[in-house]
């Protein structure tokens, strides 16, 4: 049955109902309309909701009627606008949290959040993260105001998502990514993040964590990240870090911190330690996978692509570096010492 | 009593070269402690006034080293002659050259071998040793620091290369060796017939050289 005619049968069905008895409609007969993308020609792009994207929400949990208790059995027919629910009848908490901040002046919920497709942190890519930011800030004009300050810019906003610096969090995470690379001859490659099909296509009939995780327990060693970067360019692979608070805020603000370098570029015994790695499902959500801690971000292998300066620098390298600038320093010495004991043999007679 | 003479062994353009150079390559050391190493190197407190400071020192002495280039390679047209190693000196030069200031030097019964000209200034251990310094460590830190400095705009030959910890591990590894040069060559120039008499060329000009080697038509008797 194509769009439009079920558009018309389900039209057809309210007028027949008409008179009836008035009842609140479940989320099946909503999406009966909605979910079918000839809605967008009867009424507007804002009445389509994409079925799929909805079902793996949390609020298709509670169904449409939840929020739009209002609708009865006789709608559209019946003309009246469909009640929604504010955001805070449930989220009250991170309402109350949002509102505390000065974003709040600029944007609601649902501009950030389309509550038909919303997902969970943990199930979205950090370049996903921001795609939300850049739909009201200008990725060119955010750009140009932190290069103003912020060395290399474009690199800080493409390994660190907005919220990471303008939210606080107790902790922070290094939340690796994989990938495609695109080989280009004659030019440098081109790379992507990578889609399930494009692993699906690697992995071929194993699933796609197992390209990285081996033994599949589901938990990422260092000698399986280790495996997995030294066959990664050949399969069209690679890791790509970035940084992300471990706990969602939505407490907006440009906090004080966030200016100093050190407040990422800097180690200690728990800075950058923890990591962990998503891997694209078919459903269109990151599964994302614990990582060995503390290690990995040491290794030289672990993550070849991402490099915190100051915060994950290779500790075996360090040594070996100190080692040559001490041998530089052990010719004067020792040579100036046999130098000075030999003094005599070199005096002009 | 060993006859000296006066030779002009390093032009103007050179010596600001080589004290640019040093002065960029004793700041990207500092600086570049503090940023493997900020929770111990903290010479100068702010971390992003040390990354620029990186930045610029790196970008002095790259453009340093396109000057150097420049003149020796188009303007002097002496580069191959001064700084590569001839087979012979490779062959038993090298040799001559370590023995004297591993051996022959503390003993005290040889002179230095060598008599730097302005046709030939450098020893064939210092000729050795510039190569791998100025043909193939400087290149190489230099061009791994530019990709390091625009990670996001080169990202793709970032790519080509190895990766960001590739790149970072090459810069470091090869920083260490400029340190490690920079006390080599500061007490090898300790070694002259006075401890300055190898410093005050590269601020004059001059060099008093022992022995009759000097040939130079700017040589004079001292």
């Amino acid at each position: 049955m194509s769009g439009a005619k079920r558009w018309g049968v389900g039209m057809l069905a309210v007028a027949l109902g008409w008179g009836g008895v008035a009842g609140a409609m479940d989320t099946g007969e909503c999406q009966g309309c909605h979910a079918d993308p000839a809605i967008v020609k009867e009424g507007g792009g804002h009445l389509y909701i994409d079925g799929a994207r909805y079902e793996r929400t949390a609020h298709a949990d509670v169904g449409c009627p939840s929020c739009h208790e209002g609708v009865s059995d006789a709608h559209p027919g019946d003309g009246l606008r469909p009640t929604r629910a504010g955001c805070g009848d449930c989220h009250d908490d991170t309402e109350a949290e949002y509102r505390a901040g000065r974003h709040a002046d600029w944007a609601g919920c649902t501009d950030c959040h389309d509550p038909h497709e919303v997902k969970p942190t943990e199930v979205v890519s950090g370049p996903e993260l921001n795609r939300v930011c850049t739909g009201c800030h200008d990725l060119g004009a955010v750009t140009a105001s932190h290069g103003a300050w912020l060395l290399q810019p474009e690199l800080h906003l493409e390994a660190v998502p907005c919220i990471t610096c303008h939210t606080g969090a107790p902790g922070y995470v290094i939340a690796f990514y994989l990938e495609r690379v695109e080989e280009r001859p004659g030019r440098g490659p081109r790379v992507a993040l990578a889609t399930h099909a494009e692993l699906a296509a690697v992995a071929g009939t194993e699933r796609v964590e197992r390209l990285v995780d081996g033994d599949a327990d589901g938990i990422i060693s260092l000698a399986e990240l280790r495996a997995f970067n030294r066959g990664a360019r050949g399969r069209g692979l690679r890791l790509w870090g970035m940084v992300l608070p471990d706990r969602v805020s939505h407490r907006y603000a440009t906090l004080d911190d966030r200016w100093d370098c050190t407040f990422c570029h800097a180690r200690g015994p728990e800075a950058a330690q923890v990591s962990t790695l998503s891997v694209p499902q078919a459903d269109g959500r990151q599964r994302r996978f614990e990582v060995e801690r503390g290690a990995v971000l040491d290794a030289l292998y672990g993550t070849p692509d991402f490099y915190l300066v100051g915060a994950t620098r290779n500790d075996t390298l360090s040594w070996i570096g100190l080692l040559i600038v001490a041998a530089g320093a052990a010719m004067p010495l020792g040579h100036g010492t046999l130098r000075f004991l030999t003094r005599n043999n070199r005096r002009e007679g | 009593m060993q006859v000296r003479q006066r030779v002009y062994l390093t032009p103007t353009a050179v010596r600001i070269w080589h004290w640019l150079n040093a002065l960029g390559i004793l700041t990207l050391c500092v600086t570049g402690a503090e940023l493997r190493f900020p929770e111990y190197a903290a010479a100068l407190g702010d971390y992003k006034a040390a990354v620029r400071l990186h930045n610029a020192a790196g970008l002095v002495v790259a453009v340093s080293y396109l000057l150097w280039f420049g003149y020796y390679a188009f303007v002097a047209r002496t580069l191959i002659q001064l700084y590569v190693p001839r087979r012979e000196e490779l062959r038993t030069g090298v040799v001559r050259q370590g023995l004297y200031y591993f051996f022959h030097f503390f003993r005290g019964t040889r002179e230095n071998p060598f008599h730097p000209t302005p046709q030939n200034k450098f020893n064939p251990l210092q000729k050795t040793a510039y190569l791998a310094i100025m043909f193939l460590c400087t290149p190489l830190v230099i061009v791994t620091g530019v990709l390091l400095m625009n990670v996001a705009p080169l990202r793709d030959w970032v790519v080509a290369v190895g990766g960001l910890r590739f790149l970072a591990a090459a810069h470091w590894l090869l920083a260490c060796i400029f340190c490690a040069f920079v006390f080599v060559h500061a007490y090898l120039a300790t070694l002259g017939h006075t401890p300055f008499a190898h410093f005050k060329p590269m601020w004059t000009g001059w060099e008093e050289v022992e022995g009759g080697g000097a040939g130079g038509r700017h040589s004079k008797a001292a």
